[in-house]
C-alpha cells in the first residue's frame, strides 16, 4: 500500500497512543456531556409535555395555571381551593370530548390518591407528545378498574413501590404528608390522619405510561367524599359518639361534593389527539367569563412556560459543557505541542524530502482534527449510552418516560464543533512544525 | 549539452549571530553522474554548504543551481517540490523515520517526487531490494545498522535524483564498515546516474574518489580543484 499524509497521521498518532488515546477521551466525553444535556433537555420537555395526556384544559381554583398544572398533573401538592359539584356541572354543560372531574387530597405512603370517575380510564389517555402524536392509552395489567366505592386502581410505580396485589385492603390518609420542612415554615397545622375505618380493596394495577400517574392511586368520588363528611360529622359530633360514628354514602351532602379540577378536552371532527381546538380559546373565555376567579391551564403550554423558566440553568449547564470541550480542545493543543520537541526530527526529515512547510503544518492540524472526529464519534456513542442510563434511571426512580432524541441538526453542529476546535486547537503545535528549522534537527544527536 | 548537475557561483553564507562567513564558494562545478568528495575539517561548513544545496538555508549571496535550475529562483513551495524530485541526501545518523518500515521510508520519498502513488510501493520495494533489503515491511529502525545505512541511501536515490548529497555519512562507522558504506553509496548513485557530492573529515574516505575537493580550496582567494 503506498505511502500517504493519512499514513504519516496515523503512525503518528499511534506512536503516541495513551497520550492520543486520553486526549480522545477528554473529547469523546466533552461531546457526549454537551449532546447528553442537549438530548435530555429536548427529551425531558417532551416528557414533561407528554405526562398531560389528552387534556387540554385543566380546570382548577389554584394560584396559577402552572401550580395548577404542577398540582393536578405532577401531583406536586394538593390543590389548596376546590370547586363544587355545581361548578362542575357548569363546566361539563359545555360541549366536550370529556370534562372528568378529579379530586386530590387524600394519599396512601406518600403516593397521591386521586378520586376521579371511571371516564378518567376510558376517555382520557394518560401520554401523548404534541410533537410526535404517540398516545399511550390505559392498560389495566391486572384485575379492572374501579366500578364502586372504596376500591383502588394502582398505577404501575405505586404497584411496585407498596408491593401491594390486587385483593389486598388499605386505609388512606387523608391529606398529603408534608416534609419537614414545609411543616417547620408553616407552623405545623393540620397533619394527615389516616381513614381506618375505611379500608379499600385493591382491584385493578394499571400498566406503565411513563407519566406522573404511575405513582398514584385512584379510586371513586364518592368514596373520597365519604371521607369529607365523615371528617366533618366526626368534628360536629359530641366525643364520645366519636369514636362509634359511622358515614355512608348516604351522609354525604351537596357541600361534601367538592372535586379540586377539572380535564377537560374540546370535542374534535376527526376525533384524534392531534392538532389543536380552536374551540379551546372560546370554552377558555367563556369559563372565565362566567367565573373570573376560576384558574384555567392549558397544561402543554404550562409545561413549556416551565421550561423556559428554567432554561437559564439549561444554558449553563450547556455553557459549562462548552468550556469542558474547550478545555479538552486545550488538552489537545498541549499534548501536540509537548509531542513537538520529540517530533521535530521527524519533521525536518520530511522537510528533506520535499514536503513544503505548509505540507507539514497541514499535517499537524489534520492529527489534531482527526483526535478531535475520533473523540466527537466516541462521544455521540457515549452520549447515546448516556442519555439511556440516564432516561433507564428516570423511569426507574421517577417513573418520567424520556426517550432520548438526537436531532441530526444539533448531533451533526456539535461533532463539527468538535473538529473544528480539535483543529484550531492544532494550529499552535502546527506552527512549531512550520517553522522548525531543518538544519539544526538533521545534525547527530549529542 | 546537457546542464551540470551542481553549480554553485559566488556563494556565501554567514549565520546570523556570526562575523564570518562559514561558507564562501568562488565556484564549484559538478557534472552530471559526476562524484566528487568534498573534504573539511569538523566545524568548517559542509553540513551548511550541502543544506544550501539542497536549498534548506537561503545564502547571503551568490547562486546555487541543480539540474541548471537556479535553486533560489524558486518560490521556497517550488525549491522544496525541488529538492524532493532532484536532491537526495544521506546523512551520517541516516535520519530514518522512525516507526515506518523500510518501504515506508523509502515511499515517503516518492511522496512528492511527482511519480503517480500507484508505483509507489513497487518502486521503493524494486530499489530495496537491488540494495539487499529482502525485509521491506520491517520496521527501518529494527534493522541492523548496516541495513538502516541501505535504507537510507534507496530513500535517497529511489527519484532517481540529479544529485546526491552525503553528508559524512562514514563519520560513525568503523573502517570496514564505512569503506562497504562509501562502496554501497557510490555505486547506487552510479546506477541511479545521480552525481554525488559527499563531505567527511576523513582522509580515509578519498578511496575511490576520482575527484577530491578541498572545502578550504573553494573560497574566492584559493578557488581550485585537486
Amino acid at each position: 500500500m503506498a505511502m500517504t499524509d493519512g499514513t504519516i497521521v496515523a503512525r503518528s498518532l499511534g506512536s503516541r497512543l495513551f497520550s492520543t488515546a486520553t486526549t480522545v477521551v477528554t473529547v469523546a466525553v466533552a461531546v457526549g456531556l454537551m449532546l447528553t444535556l442537549l438530548s435530555m433537555r429536548d427529551s425531558s420537555r417532551r416528557a414533561f409535555e407528554r405526562g398531560a395526556g389528552s387534556t387540554q384544559l385543566l380546570i382548577s381554583r389554584d394560584a396559577s395555571p402552572l401550580v395548577s398544572v404542577l398540582n393536578g398533573i405532577f401531583y406536586a401538592n394538593p390543590p389548596a381551593d376546590d370547586l363544587t359539584l355545581a361548578e362542575y356541572n357548569t363546566i361539563a354543560s359545555l360541549p366536550n370530548e370529556f370534562a372528568i372531574p378529579t379530586q386530590l387530597g387524600d394519599s396512601f405512603r406518600g403516593l397521591p390518591v386521586l378520586a376521579t370517575t371511571a371516564e378518567f380510564f376510558s376517555r382520557f389517555v394518560p401520554a401523548f407528545d404534541p410533537d410526535t402524536g404517540a398516545s399511550t392509552p390505559w392498560v389495566v395489567a391486572e384485575g379492572r378498574v374501579f366500578d364502586r366505592p372504596f376500591e383502588v386502581v394502582l398505577g404501575a410505580r405505586a404497584a411496585k413501590g407498596t408491593g401491594l396485589v390486587v385483593g389486598d385492603e388499605i386505609s388512606l390518609y387523608h391529606g398529603f404528608p408534608r416534609s419537614r420542612r414545609a411543616a417547620a415554615t408553616d407552623g405545623g397545622g393540620d397533619d394527615p390522619h389516616v381513614h381506618d375505618e375505611y379500608r379499600y380493596r385493591v382491584v385493578g394495577i394499571l400498566e406503565a405510561t411513563g407519566t406522573p400517574h404511575d405513582r398514584a392511586l385512584f379510586t371513586d368520588l364518592p368514596s373520597s367524599w365519604v371521607l369529607h363528611a365523615h371528617d366533618r360529622r366526626r368534628d360536629a359530633a359530641p366525643i364520645e359518639e366519636r369514636a362509634s360514628l359511622t358515614t355512608t354514602v348516604d351522609d354525604i351532602t351537596d357541600d361534601d361534593k367538592r372535586i379540586t379540577g377539572v380535564l377537560y378536552r374540546a370535542p374534535s371532527r376527526g376525533g384524534g389527539l392531534g392538532g389543536s381546538s380552536a374551540f379551546i380559546f372560546t370554552v377558555r373565555d367563556e369559563l372565565q367569563k362566567r367565573d373570573p376567579s376560576l384558574t384555567i391551564a392549558e397544561p402543554s403550554n404550562e409545561v413549556r412556560g416551565l421550561f423556559e423558566i428554567v432554561g437559564d440553568i439549561d444554558q449553563i449547564l450547556v455553557a459549562m459543557s462548552a468550556v469542558v470541550m474547550l478545555s479538552s480542545a486545550i488538552g489537545i493543543m498541549l499534548a501536540l505541542y509537548n509531542s513537538m520537541e520529540q517530533r521535530r526530527r521527524q519533521i525536518a526529515i520530511l522537510r528533506v524530502l520535499g514536503f513544503a512547510r505548509g505540507r507539514v503544518f497541514g499535517l499537524v492540524v489534520t492529527e489534531s482534527a482527526v483526535i478531535g472526529a475520533a473523540g466527537a464519534v466516541i462521544g455521540v456513542g457515549l452520549a447515546l449510552l448516556g442519555t439511556n442510563a440516564v432516561a433507564d434511571v428516570l423511569k426507574a426512580e421517577l417513573g418520567l418516560v424520556i426517550e432520548p432524541v438526537f436531532t441530526p441538526r444539533w448531533t451533526m453542529l456539535v461533532a463539527m464543533s468538535s473538529v473544528a476546535m480539535s483543529s484550531v486547537a492544532g494550529v499552535v503545535p502546527a506552527l512549531v512544525a512550520y517553522r522548525t528549522p531543518v538544519a539544526q534537527h538533521l545534525k547527530p544527536l549529542g | 549539452m546537457s546542464a551540470a548537475a551542481l553549480e554553485i557561483n559566488g556563494l556565501r553564507f554567514r549565520y546570523r549571530a556570526a562575523a564570518e562567513a562559514v561558507v564562501s564558494i568562488d565556484r564549484f562545478l559538478l557534472g552530471s553522474g559526476e562524484a566528487c568528495l568534498l573534504r573539511a575539517g569538523s566545524g568548517r561548513g559542509k553540513s551548511t554548504l550541502l543544506n544550501l544545496v539542497a536549498g534548506l538555508l537561503e545564502p547571503e549571496s551568490g547562486v546555487v543551481r541543480v539540474d541548471g535550475i537556479d535553486l533560489f529562483a524558486l518560490g521556497p513551495g517550488k525549491r522544496d517540490a525541488f529538492r524532493g524530485s532532484k536532491i537526495g541526501m544521506i546523512f551520517q545518523t541516516l535520519n530514518l523515520l522512525a516507526g515506518f518500515s523500510a518501504a515506508e521510508n523509502v515511499m515517503a520519498a516518492l511522496m512528492v517526487s511527482g511519480v503517480p502513488r500507484a508505483e509507489h510501493r513497487d518502486r521503493a520495494v524494486e530499489t530495496l531490494r537491488r540494495l539487499g533489503i529482502e525485509t521491506p515491511d520491517r520496521e527501518a529502525t529494527a534493522l541492523s545498522v548496516g541495513q538502516q545505512q541501505r535504507v537510507a541511501v534507496a530513500r535517497a536515490i529511489v527519484t532517481q535524483p540529479v544529485l546526491v548529497l552525503a553528508d559524512e555519512p562514514t563519520a560513525s562507522l568503523d573502517p570496514e564498515n564505512a569503506e562497504n558504506a562509501l562502496d554501497l553509496i557510490r555505486s547506487a548513485c552510479e546506477e541511479a546516474g545521480a552525481a554525488l557530492l559527499l563531505t567527511s573529515h576523513d582522509p580515509a574516505t578519498a578511496r575511490g574518489f576520482e575527484r577530491v575537493v578541498s572545502l578550504d580550496s573553494l573560497a574566492p582567494h584559493t578557488a581550485g580543484s585537486h
